[in-house]
Order: C-alpha cells, then sequence, then structure tokens
C-alpha cells in the first residue's frame, strides 16, 4: 500500500507545477511582448508595400482573384493592431484568437504549397523578392510561433493588462 | 469565449478601416478588387495588372513555345542568378532586372539587336520581365515579347529547361 497514492500524489504536484508555470504572470508577459513584437516587426514591411506583398499572397494561390489586393491590404493592419493589442492588454483575448487562427492558416498556406511544389516567398518579415527561405524553415517557425499562440490561449494572466485585470 | 470572439471582429473591423483609410490617401493606391487572373491555361494570355499602353506585346505558353522551336528567338530570364542556375528555359541568357548594373555590360552585348526575343522570370506574381522589356525597348530593342506565365508555366508544362549556368 502506500506507493501508489505517493506515486499518485506526485503525478498530481507535478501537474499543478505545471500549472502554476503556465499562469504565471511573468512569463505570460515576455512571451505576450515577444509574439506582440513579430507581428508588428512583420508587419511594417508589408504595410508600407502592399502592392508587393499582394503579388506574395497570389503566388499563394489559395484565395479567389478578387479577394488578394483586399486581403493584403487589411492582413497587415490586423498583425500590427493585434500586435499592439496582445502587448498592451486591449482586447488581449481577441488577438490571441487571431493570433491563433492566422498562424494556423499561415501553416496551412505553406504546406500546400510544399505538396504542390511551389517556389514561394514568404511574405513574412520582408516584401523583398531577395528573401527566400526554405519553405521547411518557414513551417518550423511557424509551427514554433503557434506553440507561443496556444499558450497564450490558455495560460490565464491578466496582472499586466490595461484592460479587464483583476483588482 | 463569446467576449473573446466580440473583440476578435472588433479587432478586425478596426484593422479593415485602418487599411482602407490608408490606402485611399496613399498614391499608389490598390484596387480593393484587384483583377488577378483566377486561373492560368496553356493559351491564355497572361498580363500583369500594372501593364500599360505601349508596352511589349504578351504572350501566353503556347505561343512562347511556339517561338522556341525558331532557333531565331532568343530567350532572356530576367530572374536573380540563383533561380537561374537552378532552371531556366533551354539556351535562355540570364540577364537579372534587379542587379542590372551588374550584368549589363557583360551580357547586352551577346543580345543582338536583330533577334526577336522573349523575356520572362518567375511567372505571374513577378514584374522584372516587364520591367526589363521596357528597359530594353528605350535601349533600342525592338522586337520584344513578355512571356509573363514564365518560368513556372513553361517547367509544369515540362517543356525543354536547363540547369546551371550555361
Amino acid at each position: 500500500m502506500g506507493e501508489g497514492q505517493i506515486a499518485g500524489r506526485k503525478g498530481d504536484r507535478i501537474v499543478a507545477r505545471i500549472k502554476t508555470f503556465l499562469h504565471n504572470d511573468y512569463l505570460n508577459l515576455v512571451v505576450r511582448i515577444f509574439v506582440g513584437i513579430v507581428f508588428i516587426y512583420a508587419s511594417i514591411d508589408k504595410i508600407a508595400d502592399p502592392g508587393q506583398f499582394a503579388r506574395i499572397v497570389y503566388n499563394y494561390h489559395m484565395l479567389p482573384g478578387s479577394l488578394i489586393n483586399i486581403f493584403a491590404l487589411i492582413l497587415p493592419w490586423v498583425e500590427m493592431i493585434c500586435g499592439i493589442s496582445l502587448i498592451l492588454g486591449i482586447y488581449k483575448e481577441g488577438s490571441i484568437l487571431i493570433f491563433n487562427m492566422m498562424v494556423l492558416a499561415f501553416i496551412i498556406g505553406i504546406s500546400v504549397n510544399i505538396i504542390r511544389g511551389v517556389n514561394l516567398e514568404c511574405g513574412c518579415f520582408t516584401v523583398s523578392s531577395k528573401a527566400r527561405s526554405s519553405a521547411i524553415d518557414l513551417l518550423v517557425r511557424d509551427i514554433g510561433l503557434l506553440a507561443l499562440t496556444v499558450y497564450l490561449l490558455f495560460s490565464k494572466s491578466k496582472r499586466f493588462d490595461l484592460v479587464g485585470r483583476r483588482a | 469565449m463569446n467576449g473573446r470572439l466580440a473583440q476578435a471582429l472588433i479587432l478586425i473591423v478596426i484593422s479593415a478601416l485602418a487599411a482602407i483609410v490608408t490606402n485611399a490617401v496613399r498614391q499608389e493606391n490598390l484596387d480593393l478588387m484587384g483583377n488577378w487572373p483566377s486561373v492560368s491555361g496553356s493559351d491564355s494570355i497572361i498580363v500583369p495588372p500594372s501593364a500599360q499602353e505601349g508596352d511589349p506585346p504578351f504572350i501566353s505558353l503556347d505561343e512562347a513555345a511556339a517561338k522556341f522551336q525558331s532557333s531565331e528567338v532568343l530567350f532572356i530570364d530576367a530572374r536573380d542568378q540563383e533561380d537561374y542556375e537552378y532552371g531556366h528555359i533551354r539556351g535562355a541568357i540570364n540577364l537579372p532586372y534587379e542587379e542590372m548594373d551588374l550584368f549589363w555590360d557583360e551580357v547586352s552585348p551577346k543580345i543582338s539587336r536583330d533577334r526577336p526575343l522573349v523575356l520572362y522570370c518567375s511567372g505571374e506574381e513577378c514584374e522584372t520581365s516587364l520591367m526589363l522589356a521596357r528597359e530594353m525597348v528605350l535601349q533600342g530593342w525592338t522586337d520584344i515579347y513578355v512571356f509573363f506565365g514564365g518560368w513556372r508555366e513553361w517547367e509544369k508544362a515540362k517543356l525543354p529547361v536547363e540547369r546551371g549556368i550555361e
């Protein structure tokens, strides 16, 4: 007797520790700032040159022709506004949801084009056609980013939010 | 959860407004509805959105393939050297538009002004073939065609290609 119980309690303790770690206010803040900066930085070049970005979007061959320009115009602003929202903690939950959807969509877009064998320009951080990384690198990078946004989805921390902070 | 969705919608609306307003005040703005070709068949001519009156004629894959049969026609690859080395239309000469300063003196004497030229780059999303065509018209070439389907259409159609530097 006893051993199973102790092991059980040990398991509980590990789960409790993971939970504490998951909801740690400072870890949450660091991840938020990092993800926010990544997206804000990613948006700048695309906001500056939407025409170039539209061409890259077109090359993904994922959207009907009539939606490409409007998508290329709005997407970088969503990255920028949601990045700011995430860092400041204003409507943070909304931006976390959007980032999760967006990274998921990027992963699907890149995967589909790897399968199709299209030589892809990422359009991630720059619209310059010089910057071409391998599609697998892009995929790994986006999966890493997804891990962070999923973490934010489950981590409950409001301590550093400007809006909705617990008293 | 509903609150989360509502927040997301508000953020998207704000972003869309910012995008539309900044696009409206920008000088070189985009049409909200672009006319990007949805499908590209082999006999359809792909014309870039930025095409202007007076640009050299655009040709389809079929026409490019027909011109390829003539030994007189010379193909010019406007992509950068790395792309060219990876693979290009057989017999094409590389003249990267983006680094034209570096290549012009060496490459341009090889391009006879009497031969018909077909210029291409990666495909529909790149415009360097058109830019290069405009530049070459200014420099005095007259018989120029732009094959806007480019390398991607050519390769997909399994037409003759070459790898590496000529």
